[in-house]
């Protein structure tokens, strides 16, 4: 754990001799070394040892041979002549011994080298492949192939991380294109009008007055649009706050913030909830979420219009439910309505500041808590929202 | 010279048009494309300036219609405006047949050189500047002189002698006059064309010399260069 061994990025090509490759071949060469040395140290001594025992001298049956062609003082000259034969060939062996392990050393440095160079040639193309990506281009895979091995599953894995970061930076992109362009147009707004104003030397007090009110309007819609944003941006995270709630408490406590604005409009707003709905969730969430829901079906809703909330649950799901007797949606616009930036109808969304996130944004919540938002709804009859989450079950 | 606005922000059309009206310009406007398209079927616009995102049609088809079945006379020149910045949006833009493309938001002093960029590319006419004999009128500066003394102009009288000056020599019916220089509302059946003509042709005359604005009786009027020479 030395503090250097971190700076290995700004030494990555200079520094061979700390290399996993040049480390794997001298790891490799010193054991084989260390085994060849081993066993021939082994053999030599051994061998050293047997011969240290002058078995010739001992053995009669040699001895009377030798006796009989040399018959004075035949014993020690025969120990002495033995003596000398057996130095030189321990000599020799071990002469021969050292010679190969050594030569057995320099081979397996070199063998080690190859080795361990072919078994990391696809580090480095994994390594060069990952230099060459930037946050900006991440359709480049490593594309390793090969035999179904440990670094190919790697590369795989790799290759698999790339594929989900190129979807979430594509996805990203996308949305900060979409947000840009939405904001662009009560920008423009803002900037013809005090462009135009200013430049009239003939414009009066009213004039004045008309550009700014419009400024004000495309001020509003922008910051309206920028907390939507900031909402969507939030819940995108995944790390929001999770404990168990009684989801039934959010509905109603929701449905009463609502009562003001739905009797203002004229709407009769109506609930029926079951007791003990346990989910996980953010209640600050849940309650976003159907606030939204809630919203949109009050301003679809002529005056004398009803609005229904109902909640309640199955085995496996708790719902959440808003009924309008609004216009209802088509087919086409079933489709499009939970995709961001959609407004059933533009002009008039844009007078009242609606950013077209809304139900997005429920979509996203539901999405978040391991459940989904569903649409029922007839052109004349109206529109029923759903949201469904994953009951709690405390075990 | 007319002009139709199409772009479903209402207020950001009214500012717009409000500018290049003062600009000396006729501007009619349409909330939507299929508004836009029955207008510019009808009327020999300029020059269209064409939101891409609408309601309905949306620029890109409105551009592809009015190429394939262009309007009688001249066809318009068409400027996108637009929120849709990436490069390819801009391509097809001007694939479809836009003349050029403008990226909202933008400094309205850059629309209106586009503007005038994009009218002035009739045959034989480059600059900003338009002469006739003595007569002078700066497009860009909105100076109108005759003989090197300043002519003030209201903006309808302006937008009148630019297109007379844009056609010196040639007759102008009551008719071009209407749809090129007045917008939609003016009322066809007032006297609001003779009314205009005959002050601008006042302000324009010196004393002693013939009118530089002929009447040719039964068909319409003709700008000529007061024998000056040229």
């Amino acid at each position: 754990m030395k503090p250097e061994g971190g700076s290995g990025l700004n030494t990555r090509k200079s520094n061979r001799l700390g290399s996993i490759r040049t480390r794997l071949a001298l790891l490799y060469s010193i054991l084989l070394f260390g085994l060849a040395a081993i066993v021939v140290g082994g053999i030599y001594l051994s061998l050293s040892r047997a011969l240290s025992d002058e078995p010739v001298s001992r053995d009669a049956r040699y001895s009377d041979m030798i006796v009989e062609a040399e018959p004075t003082h035949a014993e020690g000259r025969l120990a002495a002549f033995e003596q000398e034969v057996n130095r030189r060939a321990l000599d020799q062996l071990r002469t021969y011994s050292v010679t190969a392990v050594a030569a057995l050393f320099l081979g397996s440095l070199a063998v080690g080298w190859y080795v361990a160079g072919l078994v990391l040639r696809p580090i480095g193309r994994i390594s060069s492949v990952a230099r060459e990506i930037s946050a900006t281009d991440l359709s480049r895979r490593i594309e390793l192939g090969g035999p179904d091995d440990e670094l190919r599953d790697m590369a795989d894995t790799f290759d698999d991380m790339l594929g989900r970061l190129d979807v979430a930076f594509e996805s990203q992109r996308r949305f900060v294109q979409e947000a840009s362009h939405e904001l662009r147009n009560p920008l423009a707004v803002l900037r013809a009008n005090l462009d135009v104003v200013m430049a009239d030397p003939d414009a009066d007090t009213d004039d004045f007055r008309a550009a700014g009110e419009v400024a004000g309007r495309a001020a509003a819609r922008m910051s309206a649009l920028v907390d939507d944003l900031l909402l969507y941006a939030h819940h995108e995270r995944t790390d929001s706050r999770r404990e168990p709630i009684d989801a039934s408490t959010v509905v109603v406590e929701t449905v009463e913030d609502f009562g003001a604005t739905a009797s203002a409009d004229g709407v009769v707003l109506q609930h029926e909830v079951a007791d003990e709905l346990l989910v996980v969730g953010d209640p600050v969430a849940l309650r976003r979420a159907l606030a939204n829901l809630l919203s949109n079906a009050i301003r679809v809703s002529d005056p004398g219009g009803r609005v229904r909330v109902t909640a309640g649950q199955d085995s496996e799901m708790v719902w959440m439910s808003v009924l309008d007797d609004g216009p209802g949606l088509s087919p086409e616009d079933q489709e499009r309505v939970f995709q961001r930036f959609w407004r059933g109808d533009r002009a008039s969304a844009r007078e009242a500041g609606r950013s077209g996130l809304g139900l997005a944004i429920v979509r996203q919540i539901a999405e978040a808590h391991g459940g989904q938002v569903t649409l029922r709804s007839t052109v004349g009859v109206g529109s029923t929202f759903t949201v469904w989450l994953p009951r709690f079950v405390d075990s | 010279m007319r002009i139709l606005l199409v772009d479903d922000e209402a207020d950001l059309v009214d500012a717009i048009a409000r500018g290049l009206r003062r600009n000396g310009y006729a501007v009619d406007t349409a909330l939507d494309g299929d508004e836009a398209l029955a207008k510019a079927t009808w009327t020999p616009y300029d020059l269209i300036c064409l939101d891409i995102t609408m309601p309905g049609i949306d620029g890109f088809e409105v551009c592809r219609s009015l190429r394939q079945n262009p309007p009688e006379g001249v066809a318009p020149r068409i400027l996108m405006l637009t929120a849709r910045d990436t490069v390819e949006e801009r391509i097809r833009g001007l694939d479809v047949g836009a003349d050029d493309y403008l990226v909202k938001p933008f400094a309205f002093d850059e629309l209106a050189a586009r503007v005038r960029s994009l009218l002035r590319r009739d045959p034989g006419r480059t600059g900003a500047v338009l002469e006739v004999g003595t007569l002078r009128l700066d497009t860009a500066t909105h100076g109108v002189t005759r003989a090197d003394r300043n002519m003030d102009l209201t903006a309808k009288e302006f937008a009148l002698l630019r297109y007379f000056m844009s056609r010196p020599g040639e007759v102008v019916s009551q008719e071009d006059l209407l749809d090129h220089v007045w917008d939609e509302h003016a009322d066809p059946f007032t006297n609001t064309v003779r009314v205009t003509v005959g002050t601008l042709r006042r302000k324009l005359s010196v004393e002693g010399e013939t009118s530089l604005i002929e009447t040719i009786v039964g068909s319409g009027y003709r700008l000529t260069d007061g024998g000056a020479g040229s």
